[in-house]
């Protein structure tokens, strides 16, 4: 068995587990952080993206060992108890979902990319979700979705205040 | 996947040691290939796997006496995001950025990338183009070949079960020398190529004719390869855009693609031609617009 | 990089107020795990009531007639973008057992032998079934041609011919290959005009291979042709498409002490499947609960039950709950597509471009079961025409058993490949006649009161507004 300490959504949580369980099995079952998908298990459709160490990855392609002493951020750590993130606020107002198995994964790499790059071209966007697939929505929608955060999360004066208090 | 030993390397020379004693193991380092593997062909089942991936060493790009030193544990990404790289090579951060998609170039390691030794390898052409050689890494110590010569088949490399790929190695001597890279897939993202392709020459800027050139294809024959009758047609030749596109379809006479289910062998010598001459034309354009490159001293 | 997460991260680490925060011992942060090696604990920050309340999460709801033209809310956008959403491979029950179904991988073959022994005495493994513990084996929409699990032949390389039931997948998946199938090889068609032959090997003998037919006659081809001024003929022809939906199909039987059986499952039509499982199982209707949950893409794949009654037995036998996953493999191994369609079609038009006649031949691949063919056979057919008003047609379409994946419901049943065929006709014949590929069509499209193939009057016929809004919205004359 492989012992992993990891810190998920800013909580320390350990697991013992088999080591060839990957981080996305790991999530999945044994903390219950159903958000991330097994859509194909090997790294084509990105419904599994999660953030470790600020860079998104496919949980399906990382062993659980590999996490040991790193952090994770899933869909489930983006929203608080009373305010959802500025991307899932967005992805909402656009309606950029519809069967919603994509969204997680989806939702991720969009913050990936605007953690880096607050002002992000539309291509630079396509390019940031080439790893997703979604067989739903053709995608505009949450472009629009992306220029929109990307807008929110740059900031007017009001919203600016409320993130440093926040 | 199916149970397998794990055993975590603290730095190359651990790794190494760990690979003598548990061969044959698989390496786990960027792990979008090995795991993606492992699951679609459980037959592929590894007794033991080998963590690399938090290795202290193999991490660093860098500019030393040999050359451009690029660690095996350099990711795709840090390969783009490296402005030593972006100075020297333009073509190596075009290709890595063809390679998946942002999730795997943030995991995979341009190291792992050659490894698969798969024909259409997007790292390969470029790196051949320039002379490349490989540090590979073994308990007698280390060897050094060119990377050419590292791919010897589909999917089959010069590693011996107990050695280890370390450093990528671009020569001092080819540091100034213009390559560019162009890569034609059913997709601009996580494709694998129909056809690749890298070029990489100097042009002596008194006569206007090529010097060195390579021409690297992939994907159109077991392994990455030159295009040898094209080059010997353009050494000491004008740098035009006849003579580019004359090479470019001598290219086809070097090249053996099949037919498969992306593309038909007749599609895929189209595109060698027409991907020789663009990469050609490419380097011929970074040659020109630098003084200081290209120029032979 | 890793810095900016770490600030999104610390507000994480204050999900709640001041007033409801448990009490958390000086060993601990987190859920109760000792962190090793600290010094002074780091307590979590209070949390700041913000401004930005989340909205009640019920849509409001809409007064305002006519709906048309409003904006509407998504009512499971808000949980779909939190990740909250429960999609059948999310749900868990206690004990649990995990299946996994062993495919063919041969097209078309007889069953001799299936060994089960080996897999049986692996550790963790509770049960496997095959085709002959399945108490009525056949199963689908119109024609009941399709087995759970295969009987004594296979009929295309991704037919189930066993299904393990183990406490994890990953057994349950090492299981698969210590069953030993024998096979006796069969020969096998997989060109529909191949198998249209007397000839041919007949798939589900002694059944003709051409399972359903239909015929639509209007008025008199032979004399349309014969006023036509010029004829055009061609043939079109469409590929076998996968849904690929992002969620597997899932499912999960259990049965309750009462002899109820409870199936969760990303099936879409869910009344239709639990008249599929009342056969199979041989139960009442009252006995069977269909749960179905939001479902992460179906487009037409997710339609009729697959693995569901192999996993009411497993369930049965084991006294367990059963869920059973497809791999993105199976998606494509062993779940319907999209019908080929081979589309002949012979068309005569007037020197302006009306069309006079049209006679078109339809040959569906039916891959190895019916599914939903006969629907599609049937749309096909009656939309292969076209939207235009032709006074004499002829169209007739066969579909046709194959040893290939079974052909189904995709988006349109039939509709958008007959579509690709009349319009890419159209367009020659436009070309043709040196006549404007927009103004070809207005000529031909059909208006109020114009009659169907089939002799239906149409009313509400909004074909040419449509293509003058659409022309003009694209620059059609610009572009031209």
């Amino acid at each position: 068995m492989t012992d992993v300490t990891l810190k998920i959504n800013g909580e320390t949580r350990s697991a013992s587990v088999p080591p060839e369980t990957t981080l996305l099995k790991m999530l999945r079952e044994n903390f219950n952080l159903t958000g991330a998908k097994l859509g194909c298990d090997v790294g084509d459709c990105g419904a599994c993206t999660v953030i470790v160490d600020g860079m998104s990855v496919n949980s399906c392609l990382m062993l659980a060992g590999q996490l040991d002493g790193r952090e994770v951020l899933t869909i489930e750590g983006l929203a608080t108890h009373d305010r959802l993130h500025p991307i899932q606020k967005c992805y909402e107002d656009c309606g950029s979902l519809q069967c919603g198995f994509c969204g997680p994964g989806m939702i991720m790499s969009s913050k990936a990319l605007l953690d880096t790059n607050p002002n992000p071209s539309v291509a630079q966007i396509r390019d940031a979700l080439a790893g997703n697939l979604c067989r739903c929505t053709g995608y505009t929608k949450m472009i629009e979705a992306v220029q929109e955060s990307a807008k929110v999360l740059r900031g007017t004066p009001a919203r600016r205040a409320a993130k440093a208090n926040g | 996947m199916r149970a397998f030993e794990y055993f975590t390397a603290t730095d190359s020379r651990h790794a190494v040691a760990l690979l003598a004693e548990h061969a044959p193991a698989r390496v786990l380092a960027g792990g979008t290939d090995l795991l993606a593997d492992l699951k679609s062909s459980p037959s592929h089942a590894p007794k033991t796997v080998v963590d690399i991936s938090r290795a202290s060493d193999m991490r660093k790009i860098e500019l030393n006496e040999r050359g451009l030193c690029i660690g095996a544990l350099v990711t795709h990404t840090e390969i783009m995001d490296s402005k030593l790289i972006a100075g020297l090579f333009p073509a190596l951060i075009d290709a890595a950025h063809t390679i998946g998609a942002v999730q795997t170039r943030n995991l995979g390691t341009l190291a792992g990338n050659l490894v698969t030794a798969v024909p259409s390898v997007d790292s390969g052409p470029t790196l051949v183009a320039l002379d490349a050689q490989v540090v590979i890494a073994g308990v007698n110590g280390n060897r050094q070949i060119a990377l050419a010569e590292f791919f010897v088949g589909p999917r089959k490399t010069a590693l011996q079960p107990d050695e280890l790929l370390v450093e990528i190695v671009i020569p001092k001597e080819n540091l100034d020398k213009p390559a560019h890279f162009l890569k034609f897939g059913l997709r601009k993202g996580q494709a694998l190529a129909l056809v690749n392709a890298a070029s990489s020459l100097r042009i002596d800027a008194k006569k206007n004719t090529c010097r060195d050139v390579r021409i690297v294809l992939g994907a159109v024959a077991p392994t990455v390869v030159r295009a040898h009758s094209a080059e010997k047609f353009l050494e000491g030749r004008a740098a035009t855009p006849e003579n580019f596109a004359e090479a470019g379809r001598r290219a086809v006479d070097d090249v053996r693609p099949i037919s498969d289910m992306r593309a038909s062998a007749e599609y895929r010598k189209d595109l060698v031609a027409v991907l020789a001459k663009r990469t050609l034309e490419g380097a011929c354009a970074l040659a020109r617009a630098s003084k200081q490159k290209g120029v032979r001293k | 990089m890793a810095q900016k997460s770490n600030k999104q991260s610390k507000r994480m680490d204050t999900p709640m107020s001041e007033k409801s925060r448990p009490v958390r011992s000086k060993k601990s942060v987190g859920i109760g795990l000792p962190l090793e090696g600290s010094g002074t604990l780091r307590l979590p920050a209070v949390a700041k009531q913000v401004p930005f309340p989340i909205e009640a999460l019920a849509p409001k709801v809409r007064q305002q007639t006519p709906a048309v033209g409003q904006r509407a809310t998504r009512p499971d956008g808000r949980l779909h973008g939190l990740g909250q959403t429960k999609y059948i491979d999310d749900i868990s029950f206690p004990g649990m057992l995990y299946c996994k179904i062993k495919r063919a991988g041969i097209s078309s073959a007889l069953i001799k032998k299936i060994d089960t022994s080996e897999a049986l005495a692996m550790p963790g493994v509770m049960a496997i079934i095959t085709g002959k513990d399945i108490p009525v084996n056949s199963y689908g929409p119109s024609i009941k041609d399709q087995p759970v699990l295969a009987d004594d032949r296979v009929f295309h390389a991704g037919d189930g011919v066993a299904a393990v039931a183990a406490i994890t997948e990953q057994i349950a998946q090492e299981a698969l290959e210590k069953i030993k199938v024998e096979y006796e090889p069969m020969p096998a068609v997989y060109d529909p005009f191949e198998a249209m032959k007397d000839s041919a090997h007949k798939v589900h003998a002694p059944a003709s291979n051409i399972y359903a037919t239909k015929l639509i006659k209007k008025g008199d081809v032979e004399k349309g042709f014969r006023e036509s001024y010029r004829i055009f003929e061609d043939t079109f022809s469409t590929q076998m498409v996968e849904h690929v939906p992002l969620e597997p199909h899932c499912s999960i039987a259990a049965w309750d002490a009462n002899g109820r059986l409870t199936i969760h499952s990303t099936l879409g039509r869910i009344t239709l499947g639990r008249t599929d499982m009342a056969r199979t199982l041989q139960l009442p209707l009252s006995r069977i609960r269909m749960v179905a949950t939001i479902v992460g893409g179906n487009f037409g794949g997710k339609n009729e039950i697959t693995q569901e009654p192999a996993l009411a037995v497993l369930s049965k036998i084991t006294g367990r709950p059963v869920k059973g996953t497809f791999t993105r493999v199976e998606e494509f191994i062993a779940t319907t597509t999209r019908h080929p369609i081979n589309m002949h079609y012979k068309t005569g038009v007037s020197k302006d471009g009306r069309i006079l006649a049209r006679k078109v031949r339809l040959v569906l691949d039916g891959g190895a079961y019916c599914s939903w063919s006969e629907t599609t056979l049937g749309k096909a057919c009656i939309l292969s025409p076209g939207p235009y008003n032709i006074e004499h047609v002829h169209a007739e379409a066969f579909v046709v058993y194959t040893n290939k994946t079974m052909t189904g419901a995709m988006r349109g049943f039939g509709a958008p490949q007959v579509c690709f065929a009349y319009e890419s006709h159209m367009d020659d014949i436009a070309e043709a006649l040196n006549i404007d590929p927009l103004e070809i069509r207005l000529r031909n499209a059909f208006h109020e009161g114009s009659s169907s193939p089939t002799g239906q009057v149409l009313h509400s016929v909004v074909v040419k507004d449509s293509l003058l809004q659409a022309a003009e919205r694209f620059g059609w004359k610009e572009i031209r």
